[in-house]
């Protein structure tokens, strides 16, 4: 079983000192050491952008894929073998922007696997342009005069779109999100955590201090992720309040069958264990004569 | 299509060599559909462009296929057609059956009239009824014993009433053995092709003429114990594709050009990370939307060159059913010991197309996984497999996830031996000559093109993929206006063998270029690597293949010009063209 120092590898990070994506990696090795699992078993797909780099920084099997295609490749990895821990990171630009077509999808495939969002509000990587969450009015590279258009909200959609396990972390609360990230890769299904994860370097409006004014926590609210019209409800404080109350924790969480769960082919094994040594086609050949 | 081929089937259960061919605009209903069958005892690959029996269900098929019966030939026509509206042919039968009078009779529903053409069309041809009772009961048994006789019937009394008042057709056909034979379609064949080489997962989205592959094997997921997985796009079934591959199964996706377009760039996240992938694409004619239900060979120089930067891929092109099968059981190979994309390079011609076969060559399948790395040694503290450890050969070991020990990235980023992302100059040059260093052992399993026909002739047809089917049909037909003629044929594109290609070609004498497209891509990869140049090119890109017709016509009236003429020579089914049915005001 992976201890946090068996999970920490000799590279050296490239990102800029004090970005959320720190308190989001110790988050994350957090879980799989308290989960206890063996890090062979665990894979990391990512996209690419700042969060892309993050199966460099542990010591598990990892995949660092396209622009946007964290989850089909995570996906992939998943139904190939269904025994591995499979968790896909990407940023919010990545998954809700131009990979956002497979976000949708997945939702309603519910299959076993974690999504970790790095939401920075913007476009790192690149230096700097507006995002799908970027908030209203925030000038950018490529919003000079400040964003015009609704923002896209993950939290409402994945509710909405039948993800079975919704959560939102603050990277300036590492025990916090360690516990929704535990909690999304023990959950059974497709489970977001969508996390506020300061960009330093370019993101002058989303500051640590920013968050700390506004964020609050749902289990000290007293919410019951089981209610889904009150998990919606939630989700949409961000807006009704004018960004001026944002919620953390386990929005909802409800139990359903998993895709993978449903084929019979993979009841006794998964594929990857499968016997292609003589495959026996005569079945098919018996019906084309 | 079902009654097309049930009654293919008939044929093919009677030990005859089969083609069928079905045509149909892109459009939901309606529309001018035609399903073609060649039966004969002698070997047959391609449709023709003249049939002996024309079975009309509607005015229209009357009206665009009566120039097009063989003198001799027949049009068995539903008796609700006028057919007196169009100018009579003196040299063909015409029979007229009441379907609807036989369906009442027979105590059939109207859904089963074309079962009705179906006997009267096998008793006009000459062929005994035992084989339709066989065909319909496989095909209909799900549905119940009633459906099977309902059917049966409705055949029957066709049969019955051709037997007794369709008379004068001399060119029958009779059962040649009861050999068994399988009747197969060329995506089914690559289908099944993958399944024995080890494919556990196929992920695809929806594209004509790609579909069949994925409907062949989602019907068959559970007998053949395989996942299939239909996604919400291209981009994600390639990169689930990869996905999969890195996890350690072998996994394929199917497209045509549009859906290839949005997949290139997972391929080349392949290429960069060097993980297994197979892609089969079944082309159709392009650019953008263009024709969906109708074929060309345009996307060769697309799929050796899809996705930026350069790296290797295998491109494979069957020419017939039994190299679909092989192809695609050797391409999973070829993927796993190079640890590089391959191509499955067919069109909709050979891809819906049905032929006759036996039971596909089982004795020669072997399953290559290359370099799979196990029980490795312990790592140190905090360190990596060097996944792309630099190696002679190009070819690093690759242990797969839940491989204790094996643990490393896995990055579509440049990287450096573990994987980690590297912009080191010396390390992107390293990481870039050990991928293209694989060639050295990939070309020495790449064979070079098949001969058919007489060694020595003096004129050699030069083809690829589909276009051997027609190309072989041709040579009988040059053969009887004197003109000696073989078929070079291409089913290994890319990478090339050189030397085999140089070899192959200096001994012919003339050589005719044919293939389906308007640029003439072969001549252009075997001029770039082989230096190759050809006497003619025979084209055509007007949605079709090549009929034997036209290209023993092309051929045989360049063999009596002493082969003078012009060198590009372009030709188009211009009244054979049917589909526009405003055109005629029908």
């Amino acid at each position: 079983m992976a201890t946090v120092e068996e999970l920490n590898v000799k590279e050296k990070m490239q990102w800029c000192p004090g970005c959320g994506n720190f308190g989001l990696l110790t988050a994350l090795k957090g879980a799989i050491a308290e989960l206890g699992l063996k890090r062979h078993e665990v894979v990391i797909a990512s996209g690419i952008g700042c969060s892309g780099k993050t199966p460099h920084y542990l010591g598990t099997y990892g995949f660092e894929s396209l622009h946007g295609r964290p989850l089909p490749v995570a996906s992939g990895i998943k139904l190939a073998n269904t025994g591995l821990t499979v968790i896909a990171e990407g940023g919010d630009g990545d998954g809700y922007g131009i990979g956002a077509q497979h976000f949708v999808h997945i939702m309603r495939r519910n299959y076993d696997l974690t999504y970790i969002v790095h939401d920075n509000q913007l476009y790192g990587l690149t230096t700097g342009q507006a995002s799908p969450t970027s908030l209203p009015g925030m000038k950018t590279k490529t919003t000079p005069w400040g964003v015009i258009e609704t923002p896209f909200n993950p939290i409402a959609y994945a509710i909405n779109g039948g993800a079975t396990y919704v959560a939102r972390g603050f990277a300036g609360d590492i025990p916090h999100l360690k516990d929704l990230i535990r909690g999304a890769i023990a959950h059974k299904g497709f489970a977001l955590v969508d996390v506020f994860q300061p960009c330093v370097t370019f993101n002058y409006l989303n500051t640590y201090p920013w968050f700390q004014e506004r964020v609050y926590k749902l289990e000290a609210a007293g919410h019951d992720p089981r209610d889904r019209d009150k998990a919606m409800e939630k989700a949409l404080e961000d807006s009704r309040s004018g960004y001026k109350k944002l919620p953390i924790g386990l929005f909802y969480e409800e139990d359903r069958l998993t895709y993978e769960d449903q084929l019979p082919q993979l009841k006794d094994k998964p594929l990857v264990r499968h016997d292609i040594s003589d495959i026996d086609i005569s079945a098919a050949y018996e019906e084309l004569e | 299509m079902v009654t097309g081929r049930s009654l293919a089937k008939c044929f093919t259960r009677g030990g005859l060599n089969v083609v069928a061919y079905p045509e149909y605009p892109s459009i939901i209903r309606g529309g001018h559909n035609t399903f073609q069958i060649v039966a004969s005892d002698k070997p047959v690959h391609s449709p023709v462009r003249h049939s002996d029996i024309v079975v009309a269900l509607n005015q229209d098929a009357v009206f665009y296929h009566k120039d097009f019966v063989s003198k001799g030939g027949a049009i068995i026509y539903d008796s609700k057609i006028d057919a007196k509206k169009f100018k009579p042919r003196k040299d063909i039968l015409l029979f007229s059956l009441p379907i609807a009078d036989l369906l009442a009779k027979a105590g059939a529903t109207a859904k089963m009239a074309n079962t009705v053409a179906l006997g009267a069309a096998l008793a006009v041809a000459g062929y005994p009824f035992d084989f339709v009772r066989g065909v319909l009961h496989d095909e209909f048994i799900r549905k119940g014993e009633e459906i099977v006789r309902e059917n049966v019937s409705a055949a029957k009394a066709g049969y019955d009433y051709a037997m007794e008042g369709f008379r004068g057709f001399r060119n029958g056909i009779k059962p040649a053995s009861d050999k068994r034979k399988i009747l197969v379609g060329g995506n089914e064949a690559i289908a099944l092709g993958a399944v024995k080489g080890g494919m556990k997962f196929f992920v695809a989205y929806p594209m004509t003429p790609a579909s069949s592959i994925l409907h062949y094997l989602f019907e068959h997921e559970r007998k053949l114990d395989v996942v299939v997985k239909q996604t919400e796009d291209e981009i994600a079934a390639m990169n689930y594709v990869v996905g999969a591959n890195f996890a350690g199964v072998r996994a394929m996706t199917g497209t045509s050009g549009g859906g290839f377009s949005l997949m290139v760039e997972a391929i080349g996240m392949a290429a960069e990370s060097e993980t297994p992938a197979v892609v089969t694409l079944v082309s159709r004619p392009g650019p953008g939307t263009s024709m969906p239900t109708w074929t060309e060979q345009a996307e060769l120089r697309f799929a050796v060159h899809c996705a930026q930067g350069e790296f290797l891929r295998v491109v494979l092109a069957p020419g017939d059913v039994d190299e679909c099968f092989e192809l695609a059981w050797r391409a999973f190979n070829f993927a796993d010991k190079y640890q590089i994309p391959v191509i499955m390079l067919s069109d909709k011609f050979l891809g819906e197309s049905v032929f006759s076969t036996e039971r596909f060559d089982e004795s020669k399948v072997r399953i290559e996984r290359g370099k799979i790395a196990r029980d490795l040694p312990e790592l140190a503290q905090n360190a990596r497999f060097r996944r792309y450890a630099l190696s002679a050969d190009g070819v690093s070991p690759r242990p797969l996830p839940g491989e204790p020990n094996g643990m490393h990235v896995s990055s579509s980023y440049e990287h450096d031996e573990t994987g980690f992302s590297s912009e080191d100059f010396s390390m992107r040059k390293a990481q870039a000559d050990k991928r293209m260093a694989k060639m050295a052992s990939l070309i020495k399993e790449i064979p070079g093109p098949a001969l058919y026909g007489p060694k020595s002739a003096d004129v050699t047809l030069v083809c690829w993929g589909s276009q051997k089917l027609p190309c072989l049909d041709a040579l009988g037909l040059l053969q009887e206006g004197g003109v000696k003629a073989n078929v070079l044929h291409f089913s290994y594109i890319y990478p090339v063998n050189v030397k085999e290609a140089r070899k192959a070609l200096a001994g012919c004498r003339k050589t005719v270029l044919v293939e389906n497209n308007s640029t003439a891509q072969l001549g252009g990869l075997l001029k770039e690597y082989a230096d190759a140049a050809f006497d003619f090119h025979l084209l055509k890109y007007d949605g079709r293949q090549f009929f034997p017709e036209e290209i023993a016509e092309e051929v045989g009236s360049l063999a009596a010009k002493k082969y003078k003429g012009k060198r590009e020579i372009r030709v188009v089914d211009r009244d054979y063209e049917y589909y526009n049915t405003q055109r005629y005001g029908l």
